[in-house]
């Protein structure tokens, strides 16, 4: 597989502060790779970095086999960047905005044309061409953001946060751009501090916090980091305390918990675990309404790694 | 009190404009007191002038130079001709008068010299021709018919001494009442700026599209929010107002606590009031925040231009007044005018004065019946 | 590319409404103002016919000398007419006074005596007019009968033309413009810096380089500028009726001077300070204001004081130098001052260019 994008050792220091601490990763070709971090974990800052745009202290980057460098034209002529910060000018409409930035790639008109009418289709705003940014919801302004950025097809893709504050119907829209761009062949470096984005569109996925990578892997790999692999919850009402130690002693378990009629057990690993928990209830007789199985979420995962929740 | 409270702290966010607005006033006023004196004595107008000399300094060139020293202001300058030049042009001079080479010598061997002057053609300047005119038509009867140019000194110094007593009639202090005119012309660009500006900014502020929705489904009643939010202008107005009354008083002296005073700050009270009507129905009138700066600007200073605030009511055209008179600014500063020619101040000698203050509250009254209109169509959202 | 970024930027700030409020409208508006306010002041300060009366007594019916003297300085035909006079009563000349229909008047008793209102030319002039006429009676008496002579030592007038001072209101107004067409290079230019926002972030990952678009980008500017000052200039001249004198090659290479020394202050203070675009518009519209204080623009007096006492600061102050070369132009024949005027404003031009270079030229930032 080849690596778009190499970063090594890569450390960013501002007066006080180590916003990204030596980190190292590739981007492979293809792929749309997902960094993930609560606010100020030094996701921006890298791609600022790797875009040339910060100076940083120590490290080196190559994309497409390249060192990045502000002048480096050829890359960046192969990306796309789209911004947290809405990045449009108010003075142009839905086109003109869409032609200036795309123009700044692509010099020939006709081609430009063509490129500019696709992004408007994928991004959805084909009722919207003549419009001012000031006359656009919150949703479509996003979504023009991201059609502002891309519309060049560039091969290597970073989206910031492209859906903070977007309504959910936006939100869908964008994600399957994102992933129409992919099937396009693009390779996509998306960051987020939402999970289920992560969860459904990325192939692999870095873990940062304060600076520092703390895990990375494709979504499998991460959950298989945690120590747990399993949560069964059981709705039942009155359970002794006899049935709780038994079940306490079942092989693979880590813990149980029972109160206002849900017991709720933890498994380390292990595979037919609630198959085995269901055939003791029935043995038992024990009634039970509902009984489900959960797979950890990502977020499970990052609790586990740093002790903290995502969204905060 | 928390509409007050948050009116204040909007305030602090506007302070900038209004000191600037404040320097600006008490600059010029500084400046144009140390140009004004003041007497209760005639003074006769005295030409700036510069002599160029290029003759000895004796007899009679000495005698003409004298006599002008006498009655007009003597300017040193240096003697490079683009300063001469650009003292002439910015009025520094109004004459400038060259006594030529031999100019003696020849004066009394009669060959007619000449005196050349380069004038500003105002009426210093036409001042200044007169005495030098009078000098030589003077010195040239006296050249006829006598002697030596001892004797003609002599003569013409008798002559041109001979003086007209001046008494003056009125004993308006002209000097203090022109200075306190000028004080309080000027605050009308102050007053007009200053409260257009923050009321609308505040009411910008207050009516921000999500903050308005905010406060009609609080539970405060929607009229006495709006009457709170009044009270806070109008008590804004009148700290602006007061603000400047006391600034007048060390700037223009005892003048301040004589009658002819008490008509300044009543009629600066009564076009405040007028001012903060004309800010509510901008306030209401304008949606967006980007505008204010620029319709600030245009009302302010082209009710300061047109009606007399910088430039003297007097200097301007005839048309520009006619069309004056449909800004409050107008009767204000007639009002502030026509003080500096009234010499008694009571029931009678006002009544032109309570005139020019019923107009001004009458636009008051219009400003404030459009602003209601036009609040009240805006009431429901839409 | 280059035209890419060119026409586009062109369509941006003509598109911004307050940036064309402020570069095109306001001073227009100004310029309204200043013409309806000033138009009359020089008018107003030439001699006018005075309003006078003379207390009609006996010693003035029997003084033949002023009675005839009066009758021609009051004279319609006479073309050096000083006064309109009113013969009337002495109560009635003091309640004329009173109500300020007349200047002041004249009472002849033993010696004549002059009553006016209030100190001022208008007394003045008819003060000397008195004393005038009392010493022709006087050389009359000496001369024994001669009187005034025709002749003798002359005066000759070789006043300049040119000299309208209001006219200096109007370059302060045409030096605010240049100036405050910074705000549009500033603007231009903020669209470009990736630490000024997100849309320069977005420029500044693009495959262009940085200085083929701050290029395209000032050169919009400038072309808007040159616009709005060709506008002005055109209300001035045929609306306003101001002189800019006859040499019009020199007044546009002057404009284009000004306009360019306000373009590069806009650059430099885009470039140098890291604020928004408020803030900057800010410290543009200060620093022009100060300058036109200091060239004139509240008080033409406020410019000779200066450069009679501090020249170094009008030497530095690019309003002043736009302000001077016009009237330089207006009153001057000769071109040195003209032309140290026009260099000044380039070198402030090339510093401008030079502070915001040293700033523009970096690629990667500290912190964005």
């Amino acid at each position: 597989m080849k690596n778009v994008i190499e970063v090594k050792n890569l450390t960013k220091e501002y007066k006080q502060l180590r916003a990204v601490d030596d980190l190292s990763f590739e981007v492979h070709e293809g792929e749309i790779l997902g960094l993930l971090g609560p606010n100020g974990s030094g996701k921006s800052t890298t791609i600022n970095c790797i875009l040339s745009l910060l100076d940083f202290s120590r490290g080196s980057i190559r994309i497409l086999g390249s060192e990045m460098q502000p002048d480096a034209y050829g890359i960046k002529k192969e990306i796309g960047v789209v911004f947290q910060d809405v990045a449009v000018f108010e003075e142009l409409n839905v086109y003109d905005n869409m032609d200036y930035f795309c123009g700044l790639y692509i010099k020939d008109k006709a081609t430009r044309r063509k490129y500019i009418e696709e992004a408007i289709r994928l991004a959805g705003l084909e009722d919207f061409k003549r419009f001012f940014p000031k006359q656009l919801s919150g949703g479509l302004l996003r979504r023009l953001n991201i059609a502002c950025g891309i519309a060049h097809k560039p091969k290597l893709i970073f989206l910031d946060e492209p859906t903070v504050a977007v309504d959910p119907q936006s939100r869908n829209n964008i994600l399957d751009g994102i992933k129409a761009l992919r099937d396009q062949g693009a390779t996509i470096v998306y960051t987020t501090h939402y999970m289920e984005e992560v969860e459904i569109l990325c192939d692999r996925v870095i873990i940062l916090d304060k600076g520092r990578i703390i895990a990375s892997g494709t979504n499998d790999e991460l959950k298989q980091l945690a120590r747990i692999e399993e949560k069964v919850s059981v709705e039942t009402q009155r359970l002794s305390g006899k049935y709780i130690e038994e079940i306490k002693a079942f092989p693979n378990v880590e813990s149980v918990d029972y109160s206002n009629g849900l017991l709720l057990i933890i498994y380390k690993k292990g595979k037919n675990n609630l198959t085995e928990l269901m055939d003791y209830l029935k043995k038992e007789d024990i009634p039970y309404n509902r009984i489900y199985s959960e797979r950890p979420t990502l977020n499970d995962v990052f609790l586990e790694l740093t002790g903290k929740e995502l969204r905060d | 009190m928390i509409v007050f409270k948050t009116f204040l702290k909007v305030l602090n966010k506007c302070k900038t404009p209004i000191i600037m607005y404040t320097v600006f006033l008490l600059f010029f006023s500084v400046f144009n007191m140390r140009t004004s004196g003041s007497s209760l004595s005639f003074v006769a107008s005295k030409p700036d002038i510069l002599i160029i000399n290029e003759d000895e300094e004796a007899g009679i060139t000495e005698s003409l130079v004298k006599y002008l020293e006498k009655n007009s202001n003597i300017i040193e300058i240096d003697e490079d001709e683009d300063a001469i030049r650009d003292a002439l042009f910015y009025r520094d001079v109004n004459c400038i008068i060259y006594i030529p080479e031999n100019f003696r010598k020849d004066f009394l061997d009669k060959k007619n010299p000449e005196v050349r002057i380069k004038s500003t053609g105002d009426y210093q300047a036409s001042l200044a021709e007169l005495l030098l005119e009078r000098y030589l038509k003077t010195a040239n009867s006296y050249n006829e018919t006598v002697g030596s140019e001892e004797e003609l000194l002599k003569m013409l110094d008798a002559t041109l001494s001979k003086q007209v007593d001046t008494e003056l009639a009125s004993k308006l202090d002209t000097g203090s009442l022109e200075k306190a005119g000028f004080y309080y012309n000027f605050t009308n660009y102050c007053i007009l700026a200053g409260s257009i500006y923050v009321i609308c900014l505040i009411l910008s502020s207050f009516k921000n599209e999500g903050i308005r929705k905010r406060t009609m489904v609080s539970s405060m009643d929607y009229k006495a929010y709006n009457r709170k939010l009044l009270l806070s202008n109008s008590l804004f107005a009148a700290a602006m107002w007061l603000f400047y009354v006391i600034l007048s008083f060390p700037l223009l002296g005892k003048i301040m606590f004589t009658r002819h005073g008490l008509v300044y700050i009543v009629n600066s009270f009564i076009f405040s009031f007028c001012a903060l009507t004309i800010a509510f129905l901008i306030g209401n009138l304008v949606e967006e925040k980007n505008a204010i700066n620029g319709i600030v600007n245009v009302i302010a200073l082209g009710s300061s231009f047109l009606c007399g605030a910088f430039v003297p009511m007097e200097w301007l055209p005839a048309a520009v007044l006619k069309i004056a008179h449909i800004l409050p600014s107008y009767w204000y500063i007639k009002t502030n005018e026509m003080m500096k020619g009234i010499e008694t101040v009571n029931m009678e000698t006002m009544k032109p004065v309570f005139i020019n203050m019923a107009v001004i509250l009458g636009f008051s009254l219009l400003f404030i019946t459009a602003a209601n209109v036009i609040s009240a169509k805006k009431r429901r959202l839409g | 590319m280059f035209i890419h970024n060119f026409k586009y930027t062109l369509r941006i700030l003509f598109k911004n409404k307050a940036l064309i409020f402020w570069t095109f409208a306001f001073p227009i508006i100004l310029g309204t103002f200043f013409s309806m306010a000033f138009s009359d002041i020089e008018k107003n300060e030439t001699l006018d016919i005075i309003e006078i009366a003379v207390v009609d007594n006996e010693a003035f019916q029997n003084n033949i000398i002023f009675k005839e003297a009066f009758k021609a300085l009051s004279d319609k035909e006479n073309e050096e007419r000083l006064f309109h006079t009113r013969y009337v009563k002495e109560e009635e000349a003091k309640e004329l006074l009173e109500q300020g229909q007349i200047a002041g008047y004249l009472l002849l008793e033993d010696t004549p005596k002059v009553v006016v209102a209030e100190s001022g030319i208008d007394g003045t002039i008819l003060k000397q007019a008195a004393e005038e006429i009392l010493q022709s009676g006087e050389i009359m008496k000496n001369t024994g009968g001669f009187g005034i002579l025709e002749g003798g030592a002359s005066i000759a007038d070789i006043s300049d033309s040119h000299l309208s001072y209001t006219m200096i209101e109007f370059y302060t107004l045409i030096a605010m413009t240049c100036l405050y067409g910074g705000i549009l290079g500033m603007y231009a230019i903020n669209q470009n810096l990736p630490d000024m926002g997100s849309k320069g972030k977005r420029v500044a990952v693009s495959p262009v380089a940085k200085g083929k678009l701050v290029f395209g980008s000032i050169l919009a500017s400038y072309v808007v500028q040159l616009i709005g000052m060709a506008l002005l200039f055109a209300y001035t001249v045929f609306v306003l009726k101001v002189d800019y004198g006859d040499r019009l090659l020199l007044i546009i290479l002057l404009a284009m001077a000004g306009c360019l020394a306000g373009l590069t202050l806009g650059v430099a203070v885009a470039a140098v300070f890291k604020a928004d675009d408020n803030l900057k518009t800010g410290i543009i519209i200060s620093v022009t204001m100060l300058g036109c204080f200091l060239s004139g623009m509240m008080g033409i007096t406020m410019k000779y004081i200066i450069d009679k006492n501090v020249p170094l600061i009008n030497k530095l102050n690019p309003a002043s130098m736009i302000t001077d070369g016009f009237y330089s132009l207006y009153y001057y024949d000769t071109l040195e001052r003209f032309y140290f005027d026009i260099a000044s404003l380039l070198i402030f031009a090339f510093i401008m260019t030079g502070i915001s270079m040293l700033r523009l030229r970096r690629q990667k930032y500290d912190s964005i």
